[in-house]
């Protein structure tokens, strides 16, 4: 009977792999039970298959009610900070790649049609990215809170276990950490599409080009470490957020993240490929210093001990940040 | 009165969900397949659907209240379902449960049922 098969399968399909087969071949019993009592044995009709098939109902429903529980990827508990912060991460993309594509167009408008194809790209990518990605942190974060919800079952709960009405000061205002993924965002979507706007740029009777800081060559092989640090930052951001209040627990996590982020940087940042190698050549080339000159030797100056001082300025950066969150987290 | 049976339905389908459950088990100190069993309780005037009871049975040998085991020498092959020695206990237990709360309900009920006559 090939309509019972279906039936079969449309029930079994939406089940795990492992208990497919065993509720299939409990399933035709039954159904054949239920068409001997109907018919009182052969032969059977359609119509009659049909109507034991009604009884037993949609199969949707029979198939949710062999799994029981539902399962989520995101759960209610989390969903509403997930849709808040992919409302953000996309907005930001896009707005960031749009805002790009203006600024080109205004630099080189003879070029609108390339820049408005690159735009359509970098959306066609970016967008799907930045979805998954926060779609993944969520999911990391759902299944984290799973386990750890299994952990405390067994456990009998205090009253004296509810935790204390936050003070003021360790209160984590909600714009705060939206505006940390913002910015997060923001710079990651202009580091990852138009990094080779990031430079000096060159005004002579109108915009004539960049002298980039970075090294154009080498710049993919880095990229994924941008995406890192970046992805971290706005995973900190997140557990703000999701937290609401500075404890030990987020301040041991946002060290955690803002160390890894450190190694990264100074793994970027000290590889001799990172910046620019003709970065002074080309300055004198487009005419902002004259070579020879005190100013040359000033910005050559500045030029190489930027890496020092950026290294300098992200640590304390860092360090600061992880030292605030503790300082917070202690405050009663 | 239509508003009335839309409820009474609703906390119909609560009541039954935990009851069956007793009634399902009551019945497994002899093996019985899943069909068999929507008959017997059929026969007793416990109406259950068998989309209902067949994923009931199985969540119930998953929690190690029943055992079961598959007959594959009648025309078609079957699963047969049992008591666990777990289950065993639960259900000695579920009994007495069921007896207070029957008590408990009634002495509620008919309690109110007096007030009522006292005011006539």
């Amino acid at each position: 009977m090939e309509m019972i098969e279906r039936y079969i399968y449309a029930v079994t399909q939406k089940l795990p792999q492992a208990q497919r087969k065993d509720i299939a071949d409990e399933l035709r019993g039954l159904i054949e039970d239920m068409l001997e009592e109907r018919t009182g044995g052969y032969p059977r009709k359609e119509s009659e298959v049909e109507a034991v098939l009604l009884e037993l109902g949609n199969p949707r429903e029979l198939a949710e009610k062999y799994r029981g529980s539902k399962r989520y990827l995101i759960g209610p508990e989390l969903f509403d900070s997930y849709m808040l912060i992919l409302k953000i991460v996309l907005v930001v993309v896009a707005a960031s790649e749009g805002i790009s594509f203006i600024v080109q167009s205004i630099l080189e408008p003879f070029a609108i049609l390339d820049y408005f194809i690159d735009f359509i790209v970098s959306l066609v990518i970016g967008l799907p990215m930045a979805f998954g990605w926060t779609t993944f942190g969520f999911a990391m974060g759902e299944l984290a809170g799973g386990i750890k919800q299994k952990d405390l079952l067994g456990k009998e709960w205090n009253p004296s276990d509810l935790p204390p009405i936050p003070d003021e000061k360790r209160r984590i205002k909600r714009s705060e950490p939206i505006v940390g993924i913002t910015f997060y965002a923001i710079v990651l979507v202009f580091l990852a599409f138009s990094s080779e706007y990031i430079g000096v740029w060159v005004f002579k009777n109108g915009f004539t080009g960049v002298v980039p800081f970075l090294n154009e060559d080498t710049y993919g092989k880095y990229l994924l470490l941008i995406f890192l640090v970046f992805g971290f930052g706005i995973i900190k951001e997140c557990l703000k957020l999701v937290s609401g209040k500075w404890t030990y627990k987020l301040a041991i996590n946002t060290t955690i993240v803002n160390v890894v982020s450190m190694v990264a940087i100074l793994f970027m940042i000290n590889g001799p490929e990172f910046w620019n190698p003709t970065f002074m050549s080309e300055l004198v080339n487009a005419g902002v210093v004259e070579a020879g000159t005190e100013a040359y030797d000033v910005v050559a100056k500045i030029w190489e001990q930027t890496t020092f001082w950026m290294l300098i300025l992200l640590l304390i950066g860092l360090v600061w940040d992880a030292v605030d969150g503790f300082r917070r987290a202690r405050k009663k | 009165m239509t508003d009335a049976r839309e409820h009474l339905d609703k906390l119909m389908q609560e009541l039954r969900r935990g009851t069956i459950t007793i009634g399902v088990l009551s019945q497994l100190s002899e093996p019985q397949y899943g069909y068999s069993l929507v008959t017997l309780l059929g026969e007793k005037g416990i109406h259950v659907e068998p989309g209902t009871l067949y994923p009931l049975l199985r969540r119930l040998e998953k929690q190690g209240l029943l055992d079961s085991e598959w007959d594959t020498n009648e025309t078609r092959p079957r699963k047969y379902y049992l008591l666990s020695k777990t289950g065993k206990e639960v259900f000695d237990l579920l009994v007495v449960e069921w007896k207070n709360i029957v008590a408990s309900l009634d002495h509620v009920i008919g309690n109110e049922g007096d007030e009522g006559y006292g005011d006539d």
